[in-house]
């Protein structure tokens, strides 16, 4: 039957529509999927934007019927959906929840899980798209994606589309990362693949690219002519609370938060503007950023770029914390940091001799994710004699979270009869200003999945460039015959006193938070 | 009507009465000393009214609408036929409560403005704008006194309700004369057409499946139920519909004394049956498609039905739209 546009569909919205699919949830006993997925599915329906018969299917290796998977997800739902949980919408939404019981090796599994699809489709009446969530550790991926393959679900049936979509971390290094993206090419169309990272869900992620291309008088003076340097800074005020020392021992601050979140808000800022919005062409100018970072070759260069630090035994507000070496499930004698700043320069045109200086470590005063643009500063000569000058940047600071916003310093005139300089803050704030809440980063990204829009997903070559410019500093500081020192800090502190020096070398300081 | 129907308890409830000339001082006094409190505003919003006893209503709405909306709110009551001159206004803070401890606030002005005219409407409104900010004006009364060309050119989105309407015909003449006017360049939004958002979104729903799509063209009659008085609304839906189809199916308006304003609609034909029902109380609407023997049933949300509710989601959905605008030849020759 040749596909009809629904002429009720046209006119309604503002965005691409979620396809009818069913979307099957590998890993579907785990953590993600109670405290994340199902109330993002949960939210969308709550929102009228779930596509008609929607299915879900956990597939996991616990045994368990429907209604008991069911009941555990409807606990979930009612501690962590955002717009509150609502018994009646729940009890029709839950109908289209099933369970799947088999080991991920299993292929009997994943023929009966196709069978059950199709089950799906006959009552539908039609076939429907098929969207694959790896939620599972990422060791299953592999196995995961091959028995997806050898059963045949990997193909849309008549037309439909077949969608993968993989939850960091995607790999751990360049060759891994290499590794996983040829089993998913193997399995996978490139365009049918969805690597989420789900800060850019996040709306002020998704703002950069408004507040630069959008507005005409940022555009302009967005460059080395104006621009003195970049900060982001990611800080969380935890440690490794409730066992999650075990994976975060093997990975640390640089490949959990660097390769990815931090170093795709570096693209979003740096990035060129994209001729469309389509996801390529989107995609194309942020990957181009990611290939013009300056090298750091060598433990020497590493060593002048970047700091790595543990935590020590300290407080955070006035609660006591121990150090990362003593923490749950992480070795005692771990060489893991959970605290890296580093130096970056961007080999382009446009930001030729302006570093961007990224920060993100745990046990840190405060959770606050915010990249602050510093301009540089006047001339001075009108007001030569004005001491305030001498800290007078403008600065235009973006908000991730939380209290998302973007606020902008600049320098007013005190009142009164001398001229005294003042700095003042422009602030704005979307909670003040938008009294809805912003929909969840995993319900934005969910239903572009569904609908098609990779824009806010990597592309291979991405995660791949990133990879590569890791794996320089993870080879400096675990190959390398001198390795550049770790230093340490107290629980509480803003981080070590190094990660202050490499700004200071440069006669600037991390932007108080 | 006369202004003495407004009693001072009333009054009050709009907050502490100013002259009109110190009202920016007023404002600024608001706020000084209170650093708790963070004063926004995305909007002008603006309620004009010729019924007195609808400034209670709507004062009650605009501080509803800010907790969602952050503007400067002008609330406009005009009383044209009143026989002595004389304008009196109120100022005062609408704030909410977020995340337990920062206050947010918009401010919101209030006028009664006896015997007045367009162009003291005018002036009122033009002196008390928040600058750079787009102005939405919520038109309650009839388009045919004080909505003149010098208000409307400088209206970025007008806001009606042509439920409300006694004589629609000639206020969607009116309206009309207005959009094609060289300085009508205003959005319209209609919330007898926002009242229906919620069905048109089911209804998508309804034939999204392959199959019952494919049956669209056997389909021969549209039946809506409606409360009474939103006949308007009704008949929006039903023109939306056949403009969508490319027919013109036969229309059927039922009329109930209570309940929401749109309960149901039904589209039927040889062998396919789509249906969105809406019951009392419930948030939700039940949507049934029948295609030969196949039936599927969902569940999906319903747009609360008060003012408030409309005028804030229709803030929410602020991207311009032409569909409403097609529209109006069609329910306008209904209509006529």
């Amino acid at each position: 039957m040749p596909e009809l546009e629904n002429p009720f569909q046209e006119t309604l919205l503002s965005r691409h529509r979620a396809e009818p699919c069913s979307v099957v949830i590998f890993g579907a006993t785990g953590d993600l999927t109670h405290r994340k997925l199902i109330p993002a599915i949960y939210n969308i329906a709550a929102a009228g934007d779930l596509p008609p018969q929607f299915k879900v299917v956990g597939f996991a290796r616990r045994d368990k019927t429907d209604e008991g998977f069911r009941g555990e997800l409807e606990e979930g739902n009612r501690k962590n959906s955002r717009q509150g949980h609502n018994d009646e919408l729940w009890k029709s939404f839950s109908q289209c929840i099933h369970y799947h019981r088999s080991e991920f090796e299993d292929l009997e599994g994943y023929k009966s899980l196709g069978r059950l699809l199709d089950q799906f489709d006959a009552e539908r009446g039609s076939p429907a798209n098929r969207l694959f969530y790896l939620a599972a550790a990422p060791e299953a991926f592999k196995p995961i994606l091959e028995m997806i393959r050898a059963a045949g679900l990997n193909e849309g049936v008549n037309g439909k589309w077949a969608r993968v979509v993989c939850e960091k971390p995607f790999g751990k290094d360049l060759a891994t990362a290499q590794g996983l993206n040829a089993v998913v090419a193997a399995t996978f169309a490139e365009k049918d693949t969805y690597r989420i990272d789900h800060y850019l869900g996040k709306e002020t992620a998704q703002n950069i690219m408004v507040l630069r291309f959008a507005n005409s008088i940022f555009e302009p003076n967005w460059n080395s002519r104006y621009i003195d340097h970049v900060q982001i800074t990611c800080a969380e005020n935890l440690g490794m609370e409730g066992g999650r020392g075990g994976y975060y021992d093997t990975a640390g601050a640089l490949r959990d938060m660097v390769q990815n979140h931090l170093l795709q808000l570096v693209s979003l800022v740096a990035m060129e503007p994209p001729t469309d919005l389509s996801a390529d062409s989107v995609r194309d100018e942020k990957v181009k950023v990611i290939r013009a970072l300056r090298p750091l070759v060598g433990a020497e260069a590493v060593g002048k770029n970047v700091v790595r630090a543990q935590y020590t035994a300290g407080s955070v507000g006035g609660v006591p914390r121990v150090g990362y070496r003593q923490e749950d499930r992480v070795n005692p004698e771990s060489t893991t940091e959970p605290y890296v700043a580093l130096r970056l320069m961007i080999d382009t045109w446009r930001w030729q001799g302006v570093p961007f200086y990224i920060r993100v470590g745990k046990q840190l005063p405060k959770k606050a994710t915010e990249i602050s643009v510093h301009f540089k500063k006047p001339p001075q000569v009108p007001f030569a004699t004005s001491a305030m000058l001498n800290n007078s940047e403008n600065t235009l600071v973006i908000r991730i979270q939380p209290d998302e916003g973007i606020a902008l310093r600049i320098l007013c005139k005190q009142p009164g009869q001398a001229m005294s300089i003042q700095q003042v803050k422009m602030d704005f704030r979307y909670s003040s200003s938008f009294g809805k809440a912003s929909p969840e980063a995993y319900e934005r990204l969910l239903l572009d999945a569904m609908a098609g829009d990779a824009t806010l997903f990597a592309r291979r070559d991405e995660v791949e460039n990133a990879w590569k410019f890791i794996d320089q500093i993870e080879n400096a500081w675990h190959k390398s015959d001198t390795p550049p020192t770790m230093h340490e800090y107290p629980a509480g502190s803003w981080g070590p006193k190094e990660a202050d020096d490499l700004l200071r070398a440069d006669g600037r300081e991390w932007r108080m938070l | 009507m006369p202004p003495t129907n407004l009693n001072d308890s009333d009054l009050d409830r709009l907050g502490l009465e100013t002259p009109i000339g110190r009202i920016d001082r007023a404002l600024k006094q608001l706020w000084e000393g209170d650093e708790a409190k963070t004063r926004a505003s995305l909007i002008n919003l603006a309620i004009y009214t010729e019924d007195n006893c609808q400034l209670m209503a709507d004062n009650e709405l605009l501080d509803h609408v800010a907790a969602q909306h952050a503007c400067r709110a002008l609330l406009i009551l005009a009383l044209p036929e009143a026989e002595q001159l004389r304008a009196r206004a109120w100022i005062q803070a609408l704030c909410r409560p977020y995340q337990g401890k920062q206050i947010v606030c918009s401010e919101q002005i209030s006028f009664v403005l006896e015997g007045g005219n367009a162009a003291q409407v005018q002036n009122i409104v033009f002196a008390h704008l928040d600058s750079d900010l787009p102005l939405v004006v919520w038109w309650q009364a009839d388009l045919s006194k004080n909505f003149e060309e010098r208000l409307y050119s400088r209206i970025d989105t007008l806001i009606i309700d042509s439920s409300r309407w006694a004589d629609p015909v000639r206020q969607f003449d009116a309206l009309l004369v207005a959009m094609h006017a060289e300085t009508g360049g205003f959005d319209v939004r209609d919330l007898a057409w926002t009242r229906s958002h919620f069905m048109r979104t089911a209804l998508a729903t309804c034939f999204q499946d392959p199959t019952a799509c494919h049956n669209l063209d056997k389909l021969k009659n549209i039946r809506i139920t409606h409360l009474k008085g939103q006949r308007t609304t009704a008949l929006l839906l039903a023109v939306w519909i056949n403009q969508r189809l490319k027919a013109s199916l036969s229309v059927e308006l039922i009329e109930k004394d209570s309940g929401p304003a749109l309960q149901g609609l039904v589209l039927e034909g040889d062998g396919v049956r789509g249906e969105v029902r809406r019951e009392c109380d419930s948030c939700f609407v039940r949507v049934s498609s029948t295609c030969g023997e196949n039936t599927r049933e969902d569940l999906l949300p319903a747009d609360k039905d008060s003012d408030a509710e409309l005028v804030s989601e229709m803030l929410s959905r602020f991207h311009g739209s032409t569909l409403y605008s097609s529209l109006l030849p069609f329910v306008h020759s209904i209509l006529k």
